[in-house]
């Protein structure tokens, strides 16, 4: 398949042949991160620094002379009818922002595909929104065009829509092959023409936009496969995590998954690659950790991060900077990681009041973080800054 | 129904630490909710065609024929309420379908003319139609529920709901003969009888003591001080510029009246125990504990919940039930305490979902009365002090508690959901209104410090 031309400048970069794989020459690379970007090792964020007594801020208001803390720009908030289940920031738009929620928790009624606008000084606006006859468990916008995004709802199906179609005719394709829920989705980034889905019918789904039916089918996992996700350097490669307990990584081009992980004891519910080093991995587990897991070398994992207080739902790779990971749990926080510091913790972040279910990393907008939960609410915040107005 | 019992199985195991899928003894196992709100009523309804509140504001409430408004025209205190609603919504005028003015003593005639000038005042234009309503103290709340019914019959889809008195220019009197027949109705001559006496009616059926009326009175002043000294009513009341003239120079002065006059923050026990009462020997209703007769007005604009959205509004409170019940007129005071149980279950919910009360302090006797008969908590009631301390303007009472209520409401935070304004009513009637809680469309407001840092919703403790 041609790639067509890649906005990133092309590097060639080492073959890695340890894994007993030959990979191709990879087309596209993340930018090496700006230098100064890093915060430094020993630097944390406090916790919960901007948490306010309202009295104080009363008399605060009463009293305009006295010495304000510094002002944060005010980072909004949407709330959605139903509840929350997962966001993607576009990959073209710095303020585009999809919302997958699903009414009832997602157990039972209908789910709505929520398109936002962010403006830099105001409140978020719905875009566009699509209502589904089932919850909306995520969504991933298209690679290749701008105005595509795809749903996975809960009644099995995978949903196609276009932005510029007007409403009546969307969703433009609904693909129905799985028996089960759709858990998640994920674009290739590298091909930016296929993408697969994850079901908990134990399978995977590979699809392309131009075919209606799948292209490839992965199973062999025993139990729910909760998330599955390219690798953002190799495009025919992708790791999957599952309730079964094992972390697989798959070639498209072989006929089986290539390596299977058994990363945690109990259930993993997300895992993401690493956008700097193409053969480290993190997986998200039941168990409460967090573990990063290099592929050369998967008997041991390399770093294991504790601190989250009920299963972590999902976990992102930063997109900017090499060693961080931003996690959300049923404990309703999102903690913000740095797996390669001696105190991995750089951020919690507690404003939700249900489960914290779906997590995103901006690509365009550095440190722009965005989480949404069971509480029905959609925060937009830049790491360091409190997500709840001042 | 199999589909939505697997996903809560699966989501469930990922909270519980057992790693087999067989049944384990684990802390964390799904139950039959438990959750303190009725089973019937849906946690989450948003719908278009809700009637919602998107702002409510008032004058201050000042004493009739001495305090700040004693030389105000009564259309001087309606306008700048008007006003405000259009100036702080940034609306259009010509959108407001109807404007409903509770209003009690004036004549009928001239207080509704008097109501459309105010109108033309506040900036309305002529296509704008205005009409009032009296169902005596009541009015206030009952324009406001005029309103939403209209909007929810579809006849407009943005309307005021405002409510004017001032006892000053109309105190209470009877006009012309009363009709011989009201001998042979013990009820209709009960409707005569003059609201003292009914209050003592109250104290006297239903065992209220000096001392609890005292103690509610001191109460209301302290609640009311407290409330204006930290400045909560700013949010509510509008400024409003007016002349006082001096009674014995007959100077004219300028002032701008923003502050309710007739709170007494140092009220005790042994000032209002000197009070003598007035209604009847040997009673126990005096000036102290009864509601105070004022002057003022407050305005409340309601619209279809798709309305406000459209244009951005944020939403104060949702327009719920209304109920007015009838009662034995010579103990009037006890309106409330058959209204509020009527509002409520017409609203589907239960007294215990009601987080927030105000009830009309007409006396501190039918007050006590209903709050005991209902058996609700005094920390949710008037909590920012009542007609005791603050004052009653009959017809602008019900509009000026829908305010306060729902902006206490949006200060107290998604905590504190349901709201319940109520009154008693001369002649033997009661009132009351469930309200809900703006839910948040563009602000959030969290203004309680959380106690112990259980992050559980109120429905899970």
């Amino acid at each position: 398949m041609l790639v067509s031309d890649c906005c990133y400048p092309c590097k060639q970069t080492n073959i890695s042949t340890d894994l007993g794989l030959s990979f191709p020459q990879p087309v596209q690379e993340y930018p090496d991160p700006q230098p100064g970007s890093d915060l430094p090792s020993n630097q944390t964020i406090p916790i919960d620094n901007q948490k306010r007594d309202p009295k104080e801020k009363e008399s605060e208001a009463a009293n305009p002379n006295s010495p304000k803390p510094q002002k944060t720009k005010k980072m909004p908030v949407f709330k959605t009818p139903f509840n929350g289940y997962a966001v993607k920031f576009s990959p073209f738009y710095e303020s585009r922002l999809a919302v997958a929620t699903a009414q009832n928790f997602g157990i039972l009624g209908n789910g709505r595909l929520h398109v936002l606008e962010l403006s830099p000084a105001g409140p978020i606006s719905e875009f566009a929104s699509f209502d589904t006859a089932d919850g909306v468990y995520d969504v991933t916008w298209s690679e290749s065009h701008e105005s595509l995004l795809i749903a996975a709802v809960a009644d099995g199906s995978v949903k196609l829509y276009d932005l510029a179609l007007p409403p009546a005719s969307n969703p433009v394709r609904s693909l129905q092959e799985h028996s089960r829920e759709v858990h998640s989705l994920d674009f290739n980034p590298v091909r930016r023409d296929s993408f697969l889905s994850s079901s908990w019918d134990d399978t995977i789904k590979l699809w392309t936009l131009d075919r209606p039916t799948s292209v490839r089918t992965f199973k062999e996992h025993a139990y729910c496969v909760y998330s599955s996700v390219w690798n953002p350097r190799h495009a025919d490669v992708f790791a999957s995590a599952s309730g079964d307990c094992t972390i697989r990584v798959w070639d498209v081009r072989e006929p089986g998954s290539t390596m299977i992980l058994p990363a945690h004891e109990f259930e993993i519910l997300a895992c993401d690659w690493n956008k700097y080093d193409d053969c480290v991995l993190v997986s998200a587990s039941v168990d409460k950790s967090i573990k990063v897991w290099d592929v050369r070398n998967f008997r041991i994992p390399v770093s294991v991060l504790n601190g989250h207080s009920y299963a972590v739902r999902k976990v992102k790779f930063s997109p900017h900077r090499r060693g961080a990971i931003a996690s959300c749990s049923y404990d309703m926080t999102v903690c913000l990681w740095d797996y390669m510091v001696e105190d991995a913790l750089i951020g919690r972040y507690d404003h939700h009041t249900e489960f914290a279910v779906g997590v995103d990393m901006s690509v365009l907008v550095e440190g722009l973080l965005a989480s949404t939960g069971w509480d029905e609410l959609v925060y937009v915040w830049q790491h360091g800054t409190d997500p709840r107005a001042p | 129904m199999e589909k939505a019992i697997n996903r809560q199985r699966v989501l469930l195991q990922h909270l519980s630490p057992s790693s087999s899928a067989a049944e384990d003894e684990s802390s964390l196992s799904a139950s039959v909710c438990v959750a303190g709100d009725s089973a019937a009523y849906q946690r989450t309804s948003v719908f278009g065609d809700d009637v919602v509140i998107v702002a409510a504001y008032r004058t201050a409430l000042c004493k009739s024929k001495r305090g700040g408004f004693k030389d105000t025209y009564p259309d001087d205190l309606l306008a700048p309420v008007l006003r405000a609603l259009l100036e702080k919504t940034n609306l259009n005028p010509n959108e407001v379908g109807d404007i409903v003015v509770g209003t009690v003593l004036a004549p009928g005639s001239q207080r509704a003319s008097e109501c459309r000038m105010a109108a033309f005042y506040a900036g309305f234009p002529e296509t704008v139609p205005v009409r009032t309503v009296n169902r005596q103290c009541s009015s206030g709340l009952q324009a406001v529920a005029d309103v939403a019914a209209a909007i929810k019959a579809g006849f407009y889809d943005i309307g005021i709901g405002a409510g004017l008195e001032s006892m000053t220019a109309n105190p209470m009197a009877w006009e012309g003969s009363i009709n011989p027949k009201v001998k042979e109705f013990v009820q209709a001559q009960d409707c005569l009888l003059p609201m003292g006496i009914t209050s003592e009616n109250v104290a006297h059926r239903f065992g209220v003591t000096r001392q609890e009326q005292d103690q509610a009175a001191v109460e209301s002043h302290k609640r009311a001080a407290a409330a204006t000294a930290t400045g909560k009513f700013k949010d509510e009341i509008i400024p409003v510029s007016t002349k006082i003239v001096d009674p014995k120079t007959g100077d004219e002065k300028l002032v701008t009246i923003s502050v309710d006059d007739g709170i007494r923050p140092n009220a005790t026990m042994s000032d209002l125990a000197k009070l003598k009462p007035v209604f009847k020997k040997n009673g126990t209703t005096t000036a102290g504990n009864s509601s105070q007769v004022s002057d003022g007005a407050g305005a409340v604009l309601l619209m279809k919940r798709s309305v406000a959205m459209r244009k951005g509004l944020p939403i104060l409170g949702v327009f719920r039930t209304f109920a007015a019940v009838g009662v034995d007129p010579a103990v009037m005071g006890i309106g409330p305490a058959v209204a509020i149980p009527a509002a409520v279950k017409s609203a589907g919910l239960e007294l215990d979902d009601i987080d927030l009360f105000e009830i009309n302090e007409a006396f501190a006797s039918q007050f006590v009365y209903c709050r005991k008969k209902l058996d609700l908590d005094p920390e949710k009631i008037n909590v920012n002090g009542g007609a005791m301390a603050i004052g009653h303007p009959l017809g602008a009472t019900g509009a000026r508690c829908v305010g306060t209520l729902l902006h206490e409401m949006k200060r107290r935070g998604k905590d504190c959901r349901f709201g319940v304004v109520s009154m008693c009513i001369g002649t033997g009637m009661g009132a009351a209104a469930v309200f809900e809680r703006g839910d948040c469309v563009d602000e959030l407001r969290n203004a309680r410090t959380a106690e112990n840092n259980n992050l559980l919703s109120k429905d899970a403790q």
